[in-house]
């Protein structure tokens, strides 16, 4: 496992990729050089074949488990058999890393499929640190967790989102995982300022970036951005993705990809264009920590 | 300010039950109705149910066309959200659904054909296990062997319909001679499926085996299992059957039924 100096233990500082069931095989048929990989855990939990390539992958790249089912925003109590599969799967696997979402699908047993707004509330907070510190407990480890793309604003929401970020991070122990695309998507769809967003984020808590294509949609006149994962990192989220580089420093940062998924070459594709802006954050820092 | 409890309630009422007034009066318009953003959360939970639905069920959803299946699984999925996270234990309740859902009741086989589909995606998603090794039965004493009771290969589901679904499963794969045809009278279907290797496999089996493997699989002890096998065939060979089980790796573990465990205490 690498670590970036003082910040918490992670991937490599390098562009990974989310690794999806159509390109498992060809990466441990062809080993593409790439510096870590990241899956969704919820896809391994069971035997079987998944489980079986997920064991072979591990032995030659760093993993990181990008959760999308804790449902930690949840008002109800945490899935403890789902939290129990987590551990067992992060016993196992030993990835690099562990996130989660600013985000909750559970309510009165049901399971929503979907990554769905909180109203950004005291009440909320206490939530969410409640389930991001017994979810750590349980793993033995921090977490990271991401902001989300939203599609609405609640009424009643009186803490704005980077900062509940910042705070839950500050009272949990938590880090952030900063999805730019995310931020870009938020921001057109409620009106807010993309750049402000990210100045607003607490740097030194901020442990991965993520990078993903959205689709943009047309409804009542209105252009909504979907963040559907579906395509090539937009033109102004790599701007956006520069401006993190520089206010955050160099991170492992995630290329992912989960509607019409390409050929595996597009993707490292992608990766490699965050990897030289990630070269270039690093020169600009050793010439920030020369002077 | 409501409480975060009844937000997400609101939230369920609206994504699944249609039942937007709740959730939209929490919500800023922000240029748009706020149902017209709520709809945006509704559209993904709903497609990316019925993708999930759709890779369980190819054979099913060929069968009624993709136009059909998808209204059939919008019905499915408000009335039988998933429990959990983990999408590959979605939709267990679908065949059952399918066989009380009026408009495709008409199609008799169409739940039983789900069922199979369903035993597969059991099979492929199975936990691993490890087969028992016949030496160990050495240690239970012979009388009390019509007691045991077998764990069976976790992958294992046994299947009996009165359609021919083995057939129908075939001839509607992706790479079948599209005019192959199947005689909805050319019989019933004893099945056994599970994993072999990382593959979910399935093949007819006779009717005293298909027995005595559920009744097995049930939980009923190795007597009462033969006794089943022995009702539907007479010449049923209680030894061959074991030495099978064991030869095709389906007996995981064992223990000996409680009746016989209070004769020894």
């Amino acid at each position: 496992m690498i670590s970036d100096g003082g910040r918490l233990p992670g991937a490599p500082v390098g562009a990974g990729i989310g690794l999806r069931a159509p390109h498992v095989g060809e990466v441990i048929a062809t080993h593409p050089a790439i510096p870590w990989l990241e899956v969704h855990p919820e896809n391994y939990m069971n035997g079987g074949a998944a489980l079986c390539a997920l064991e072979q992958i591990r032995r030659e790249y760093p993993i990181s488990f990008h959760g999308v089912g804790l449902s930690l925003g949840s008002a109800d109590a945490l899935d403890e058999r789902h939290l129990r599969r987590l551990t067992t799967l992060v016993e196992r696997v030993e990835p690099a890393l562990v996130s989660e979402h600013l985000a909750w699908s559970i309510t009165g047993g049901a399971y929503l499929n979907h990554l769905l707004p909180l109203p950004y509330t005291e009440q909320s907070l206490d939530v969410l640190c409640r389930h991001v510190d017994q979810a750590q407990r349980a793993l033995g480890r921090p977490i990271l967790i991401e902001n989300p793309s939203s599609y609405l604003r609640f009424r009643y929401s009186p803490i704005p989102e980077p900062e509940f970020l910042g705070e839950l991070a500050r009272r949990t122990g938590c880090g952030l995982l900063c999805d730019v695309n995310n931020i870009y998507v938020t921001a057109h769809n409620l009106g807010l300022d993309a750049g402000a967003y990210l100045d607003a984020l607490p740097a030194e808590l901020v442990g991965e970036i993520h990078l993903a294509g959205h689709a943009r949609n047309e409804a009542d006149g209105q252009i909504v951005l979907i963040d559907d994962h579906g395509s090539r990192v937009a033109s102004e989220v790599w701007q956006l993705y520069r401006g993190a580089l520089a206010r955050f420093g160099p991170l492992p940062t995630l290329v992912e990809w989960d509607t019409d998924i390409p050929p595996l070459a597009v993707l490292l594709d992608e990766a490699g264009a965050a990897d030289r802006l990630i070269a270039d954050a690093r020169v600009t820092d050793l010439h920030a920590g020369a002077r | 300010m409501p409480a975060l409890g009844d937000v997400q309630a609101a939230f369920r009422d609206a994504l699944l039950a249609g039942d937007d007034d709740s959730a939209a009066a929490m919500v800023l318009g922000d240029g748009l109705t706020p149902h017209a953003r709520l709809q945006i959360y509704r559209h993904h939970v709903l497609t990316s149910l019925t993708v999930a639905l759709k890779a369980t069920y190819p054979v099913v959803c060929r069968l009624v066309d993709a136009r059909f299946f998808g209204y059939a699984a919008d019905r499915y999925i408000r009335a039988h959200p998933p429990a959990g996270p983990c999408l590959f234990e979605y939709g267990g309740a679908f065949p059952e659904f399918l066989a009380a859902f009026e408009p495709c009741r008409h199609l008799r086989y169409l739940p039983d054909v789900a069922r199979l589909e369903w035993a597969l995606n059991t099979a492929v998603h199975a936990e691993d296990a490890a087969p028992l090794d016949p030496a160990v039965l050495h240690a239970v004493a012979e009388e009390h062997r019509p007691r045991l009771v077998f764990r069976l290969d976790p992958s294992l589901s046994l299947l009996a319909s009165r359609w021919p679904i083995d057939r129908i499963w075939r001839v509607n794969q992706p790479d079948t001679d599209p005019s192959l045809t199947v005689d909805l009278a050319s019989g019933r279907a004893h099945l056994e499926v599970r994993r072999i290797g990382n593959d979910a496999v399935f093949r007819a089996i006779d009717v005293a085996t298909h027995g005595f493997r559920l009744a097995l699989h049930t939980g009923r002890c190795l007597e009462e299992a033969a006794g089943v096998a022995l009702d539907i065939d007479g010449a049923f060979d209680l030894t061959r059957a074991l030495q099978a089980l064991f030869g095709e790796n389906l007996l995981i573990d064992f223990v000996l039924s409680p009746s016989n465990m209070e004769r020894e205490g």
